[in-house]
């Protein structure tokens, strides 16, 4: 029986997830490395020069793959109102025209209900005799666990650095922890692995200091979730002395399309109220709906800073920025932003140097907060 | 270019602090006195080596404030090469060149609000109420309507930098050039300047069409109150001025110290630092100009990320700083 040998696009730590889902039903997995600057060369000299930074940076993965012979390629899509939604499509022609031969499957991910991916899922499967529903549902959980533990490693990630007392610790255990996630493979041992995870982090030693910075972060998915694409910039807020708080995780985003998350129903709830004031009433692409909901969300909840990541050409973000831009000026909400759109600059000097002024700009601001005298 | 007019040294009393801001065209240094007075100020060209303009800048003082070193207490860095200077001459702190010129100008211009900042390879807009930085912008993938473009097009026009305002000035008739991306307003002046408009009138276009450029995308959505400072560089140039008097619609102060204002920034900031933690300074003395520092280079193989770490030896083979790697595992 040949096994397909599969491919998909990196992530952050997130490959752990799909190589559950391919590897679950049977097929093989083909990971391409971290990405990188050697990786995103050929994704960059190939795209359109103005489309969004992650469709670069993903069609470097699988030009990368198909390199070392891999034929089947997965990728999400939607007939969302954005770019992402033609990705695979140009993303195929491009890699046909480069004379590759390959097999392209998509998983339309606008509604996961619609049970489309279970398709997907089958079409994996090498043995279609002994094919039976238990396989997918199987490999659904673990995938589901899988990308639970994820977000977990992600969000104690961002909120122990600032404190930690030997640099670099935490990223180490991030590491690790994943290292972990990606071994276990049964269900009970992931079950496991939750307080665990918990526990090592936990188990960092700490310096609690008084005021640290919550720092909220969120943005468009990929550029958020990738440490290549946003240049670290979780790891720079940490070790500038802010507590990362994140909400946006690959986990929030599937259960999004489940129809229960909560939390996301709650962050339209605020956007949609806001209506007024410039609050959006609908999904416009990318993460522009949520994301201004976020910030009302910190807003309320007193977060110091709220920091904003973006592709540089992404039309719903820059959107979302247009309108937080104007509620502070307007100061209806007192939470200072920062923006930082991504695209294939490799030089850092620019984007330490607004990292840092903001920074410190939300220290000043606390501090003389505490002193009792606000910004009017 | 003569900055400010400097003391006999043999007066100055008192401690001092000296502030260094690396920039990308020049590299600019400042001492000032306990009482915030400018003592001192010079520039060398920055020229692709932050570490020969440090050196030859500490060379110039070296020569003519030998009697003063011992009286420095902070040493602070502002800039892009910030961290590299520090490492350099052994200074206190390192901040970034927004916190340093929001402070000097805060101090020199009281009740200051917006701070139109535009250099070489950058430009930002500060915004302040009280002293304290409300808002900034910088701009972020583009580096259009900076000074390199301004230097560029008068290079192209036979101009030098230096009479750019004075030519705008004389201008007549107004021409419109494109704004929006410098490569397309470089083809729109040539395409002007083949239909026979004057140079005057091109210079005039092209400094207002940057400063639409920069009202547009970097002031993008921010309130710019009075009063205004300019500062940077491309103050120097009268007619990038007065595009921006006429846009905004109100005086525009550029401060006697607009070139060395975040030179003078990061001395108070050293100062500040200095005297709140009561510390020691590190500080290299002046003789730094004769160390010899070697930069290097080398490709880090470990991941497929192959990052260029750079690092800089003193001549005795002690690295003194190093960077360039995404992971943090080479940092210094």
């Amino acid at each position: 029986m040949m096994r397909l040998k599969v491919t998909f696009p990196h992530m952050g730590y997130n490959w752990v997830c799909f190589k559950t889902l391919v590897e679950g039903m049977g097929a093989e997995a083909f990971l391409p490395d971290y990405n990188n600057v050697k990786q995103l060369d050929p994704g960059l000299k190939h795209s359109p020069e103005w489309i969004c930074f992650p469709f670069k940076v993903t069609l470097g993965n699988f030009i990368a793959a198909l390199e070392d012979g891999c034929k089947v390629i997965a990728m999400a899509t939607d007939c969302g109102p954005c770019r992402f939604g033609f990705y695979y499509a140009v993303q195929e022609r491009i890699l046909r025209d480069l004379g590759y031969d390959f097999e392209m499957k998509y998983l339309p991910q606008g509604d996961l209900l619609t049970f489309e991916w279970v398709d997907l899922l089958k079409s994996l499967c090498p043995d279609k005799s002994l094919f039976n529903n238990y396989l997918v549902f199987r490999t659904a959980r673990l995938f589901l666990m899988k990308c639970q533990l994820v977000q977990d490693i992600e969000k104690y990630e961002g909120l122990t650095r600032c404190y930690e007392i030997n640099p670099g610790e935490t990223t180490q255990i991030a590491k690790k922890c994943v290292q972990m996630v990606d071994a276990a493979n049964r269900y009970y041992k992931l079950r496991q692995l939750r307080s665990r995870i918990r526990r090592m982090f936990r188990e960092i030693p700490q310096r609690k200091r008084n005021g640290t910075l919550k720092v909220g972060l969120t943005g468009e998915i990929h550029v958020t979730l990738d440490p290549f694409t946003n240049h670290d910039i979780k790891r720079k807020l940490g070790e500038l002395g802010c507590e990362v708080h994140m909400d946006l995780s690959l986990y929030d985003w599937i259960v999004h399309k489940f129809h229960l998350n909560f939390h996301r129903k709650y962050l339209e709830y605020l956007s949609k109220t806001h209506k007024k004031i410039g609050g959006l009433q609908m999904d416009i692409g990318g993460e522009a709906y949520w994301v201004l909901g976020e910030y009302i969300n910190w807003a309320k909840r007193g977060f110091d800073g709220f920091v904003h990541t973006y592709p540089f050409t992404c039309m719903p973000e820059i959107t979302a920025k247009s309108i937080i831009t104007k509620w502070y000026g307007d100061r209806i909400f007192d939470l200072p932003p920062a923006f930082f759109p991504f695209d294939e600059h490799a030089g850092e000097a620019g984007f330490v140097t607004r990292l840092e002024a903001y920074v410190e700009l939300l220290k000043t601001r606390k501090e003389k907060m505490k002193n009792g005298t606000r910004r009017n | 270019m003569v900055l400010v007019e400097t003391k006999v040294p043999s007066d100055i009393e008192g401690d001092l602090y000296l502030g260094i801001d690396v920039g990308s065209v020049s590299t600019k240094f400042a001492i000032i006195n306990d009482n915030m007075e400018l003592i001192y100020a010079t520039w060398a060209r920055s020229q692709g080596s932050p570490i020969k303009s440090v050196q030859k800048g500490f060379e110039e003082m070296k020569n003519s404030l030998d009697s003063i070193e011992s009286q420095i207490r902070g040493v602070g860095t502002t800039g892009s090469a910030r961290y590299l200077t520090k490492a350099l001459v052994g200074a206190d702190i390192a901040k970034t060149e927004i916190i340093a010129h929001a402070v000097a100008a805060s101090y020199y211009i009281p009740g200051v609000r917006t701070i139109l900042e535009i250099g070489g390879q950058d430009s930002k807009v500060i915004l302040l109420k009280d002293g304290i930085i409300t808002d900034f912008a910088m701009n972020t993938i583009c580096a259009a309507g900076t000074g390199s473009f301004l230097d560029h097009q008068a290079h192209r026009l036979g101009v030098p930098i230096e009479k750019f305002g004075e030519l705008a000035a004389k201008s007549t008739v107004d021409v419109v050039i494109a704004g929006r991306c410098t490569v397309f307003a470089e083809s729109d002046m040539i395409h002007k300047q083949q239909m026979g408009h004057s140079k005057e009138d091109i210079i005039k276009g092209l400094c207002e069409a940057l400063v639409r450029n920069y009202l547009n995308n970097v002031c993008k959505g921010k309130k710019l109150e009075p009063p205004i400072t300019f500062q940077g560089g491309v103050a120097a140039n009268s007619g990038i001025r007065r595009a921006f008097e006429k846009e905004l619609g109100c005086e525009i102060i550029v401060h006697k110290y607009f070139l060395t204002m975040g030179a003078i920034g990061a001395a108070m900031l050293a100062r500040e630092h200095v005297l709140h933690e009561d510390i020691k300074t590190n500080f290299r003395g002046f003789r730094v100009s004769d160390m010899k520092f070697i930069p290097k280079a080398f490709n880090c193989k470990d991941c497929p990320n192959q990052c260029e770490v750079t690092y800089v030896e003193k001549g005795d083979g002690e690295i003194i700083a190093r960077w360039g790697d995404r992971c943090g595992k080479w940092s210094l």
